[in-house]
């Protein structure tokens, strides 16, 4: 099984940690499989713009050294710890309305998209893409402060964009996930080093992105696993 | 004013006592230049190893500090990664290690081994039963070596006197609060403490995170299992060693702890576990280390004596020369401690004299996340949960009011 982790944060966003030492860290820990996941900040409001502001976004104009970045830390990783690393964004609608905001990540994108753009228009050009979709921190969290509702209220309509909603997030599960019987995977939400210690994935699959991403997609031989000291 | 001149006197002792210490350290490392303790290098001496590395959870590095034996530049060793279960973290990286050197003789023992109530030793009884060689060494997970090191430590077993090879210690890495507090200590008062031991008093103060032993001299002492229920295993093997008219050496290859991301917790976790383990051990002799705290010393007056400029001044310049010698020490022992951090030295001083009296209040210890109470000798017996301080001050007061 491989042990991985889909939900990961850097200094590109609002991650404490640079990219090369997460990497480390992750690859030092035996990981078979990360995503490097930074905020997409939509920009059309004001908590928005204060996030592009403080620079707590991956935007248009930085987004080829990124992905670029990722792409060297890859071959790196790879050649060092046998670690796969998969590119991502978490594409971050943020509002004062936890009922209002929604992130998702973007796994495997290849063009910027702009977090602004509607909802379908963002899932159509994911696709096109080749990109997973994977619903974060869908449902309350112990963090009442971050609580992302949007996707999960409108479940109904978006649901067949998503590919997996995630179960677990860091230390919080979301049964409803279960009870839907929805793809799932769990990821860290990795922001700090302690946040290494949480919920994983384990997935049955050959270790390389296709199909990895199809083992998402079919949910087959996925598993979560608490990975703590 | 007389508080004062007190404990000025224990500062100024403490001093002394810290000044024997760097020059313990100093004529330790300078003799490993000039060649001294070590074997004239007729022909090299290169007996077959068995590297046992009991494993439990993720340090921090795991993966490099593995990967540093692999890379040893020597003919013929063989690497033990011994684990309780397959469940543990560390089996993921033992595993990607094995994978990425096919080449090296490398294998994976997991048994879950319930002989002692000591977890390291534990591991370490099925990885000596699974070594293969005359020779064995023991390492802790989270040591980083350098190519050489195989060969350097056993140059000192050409001497059929020596039964047991240590190593001199080093932290490196520190990234937070808690690696950089603990690296300070390792490269100061640890190091210092055994240097000293060993140059000046000739006691042998074995440190676990390496041990070169034969096996034949270690089943003479009655094994790993004759220390499977002591906390201080390595002490204890150095001192039957001594004992059974067996040198104990410590060599003056450095080897590094990486301790990175560890928190202000696992800090003050670990040395009141190993002030409690010393309080076990040395008795009385555990007093002489709050006498040497000179930082801690000088800043006592100030709380119990009027602040003062004299009292303040003295504090300070106590300090101030601590940070000197730690600077200095760091300095001839290569240490990666950033010049600023050496100026958190005196608050990690004070904090080590607040936890120095825990030893002789409590006498459980949490190790791996298994709680014990801890006799004499460093002798453990297992500990119930609820026997926790708090519970039974609970359980005082429930019995005095029912």
């Amino acid at each position: 099984m491989l042990l991985c982790d889909f939900h990961i944060h850097t200094t590109y966003s609002d991650g404490s940690v640079n990219l090369r030492r997460t990497v480390d860290l992750f690859g030092q820990a035996g990981f078979d499989v990360i995503a490097i996941t930074d905020h997409v900040v939509n920009g059309d409001n004001t908590m928005g713009r204060l996030a592009h502001k403080l620079k707590f976004s991956v935007r248009e104009d930085n987004f080829d050294e990124y992905m670029g970045r990722i792409r060297q830390e890859a071959e790196r990783a790879w050649d060092k710890y046998g670690l796969l690393i998969i590119p991502g964004v978490e594409i971050s609608k943020n509002h004062l309305s936890a009922d209002k905001s929604a992130h998702f990540i973007l796994l495997d994108i290849k063009e910027f998209i702009p977090a602004c753009w509607d909802y379908k228009r963002i899932f159509t050009e994911a696709k096109e893409q080749d990109a997973l979709i994977i619903a974060c921190h869908p449902h309350h969290m112990s963090d009442l402060s971050r609580d992302t509702l949007f996707l999960w209220n409108n479940r109904e309509r978006y649901a067949k964009y998503i590919d997996a909603w995630e179960i677990a997030n860091r230390d919080d599960v979301f049964n409803v996930i279960s009870l839907k019987k929805y793809p799932y995977i769990a990821n860290s939400d990795f922001h700090k080093v302690r946040h290494i210690y949480s919920w994983k994935t384990l997935l049955n699959c050959e270790k390389k992105i296709e199909p990895v991403k199809q083992c998402i997609r079919h949910n087959k031989g996925v598993a979560i696993t608490l990975f703590r000291r | 004013m007389e508080i004062f001149w007190f404990f000025a006197g224990f500062t100024i002792l403490g001093l002394i006592g810290y000044g024997f210490q760097i020059i313990a350290v100093r004529s330790q490392i300078s003799s490993l230049n000039a060649g001294e303790g070590q074997a004239p290098p007729l022909s090299p001496y290169l007996p077959p190893i068995s590297v046992l590395k009991p494993l439990k959870g993720i340090d921090d590095n795991l993966f490099d500090n593995l990967e540093s034996f692999c890379m040893q530049d020597y003919p013929e060793f063989e690497i033990i990664f011994s684990l309780q279960d397959h469940n543990d973290l560390a089996y993921k990286v033992a595993r990607k290690i094995k994978e990425k050197y096919p080449d090296r003789d490398i294998s994976i023992v997991v048994e879950r081994c319930d002989d002692g109530l000591n977890p390291k030793v534990n591991n370490l009884i099925p990885a000596c039963r699974a070594s293969k060689y005359r020779y064995i060494l023991v390492s802790d997970s989270n040591v980083l070596v350098d190519r050489d090191y195989l060969k350097e430590i056993v140059k000192h077993m050409q001497d059929p006197a020596v039964g047991l090879v240590s190593n001199m210690i080093k932290g490196v890495g520190g990234r937070t609060s808690g690696s950089i507090f603990e690296n300070l200590h390792l490269n100061s008062f640890v190091l210092g403490s055994v240097c000293f031991l060993d140059r000046f008093l000739k006691m042998p103060c074995v440190v676990g995170k390496s041990m070169l032993m034969r096996k034949s001299d270690l089943e003479a002492i009655g094994g790993f299992k004759a220390v499977k229920d002591v906390l201080a295993e390595d002490y204890i093997i150095g001192k039957k060693m001594k004992e059974a008219g067996r040198r104990v050496v410590l060599s003056n290859y450095m080897i590094n702890t990486v301790n990175k991301h560890w928190g202000m917790k696992n800090f003050l976790n670990r040395h009141t576990r190993w002030g409690k383990l010393r309080w076990k051990i040395g008795g009385i002799q555990y007093v002489s280390e709050l006498i040497t705290n000179a930082v801690f010393m000088s800043f006592i007056p100030i709380l119990l004596y009027k602040p003062s400029r004299i009292t303040i001044a003295f504090a300070l310049f106590t300090s101030l020369l601590k940070i000197m010698g730690d600077l200095y020490l760091g300095r001839i022992m290569k240490a990666d401690i950033k010049f600023p951090f050496y100026m958190l030295s005196p608050v990690k001083d004070i904090a080590i004299g607040c936890i120095w009296v825990i030893p002789l209040l409590s006498n459980t210890v949490v190790w791996r996340g298994n709680r014990y109470t801890i006799g004499k000798a460093s002798l453990l017996s297992p500990c119930a949960e609820n026997s926790r301080w708090r519970y039974r001050i609970a359980d005082v007061i429930k019995a005095r009011f029912a």
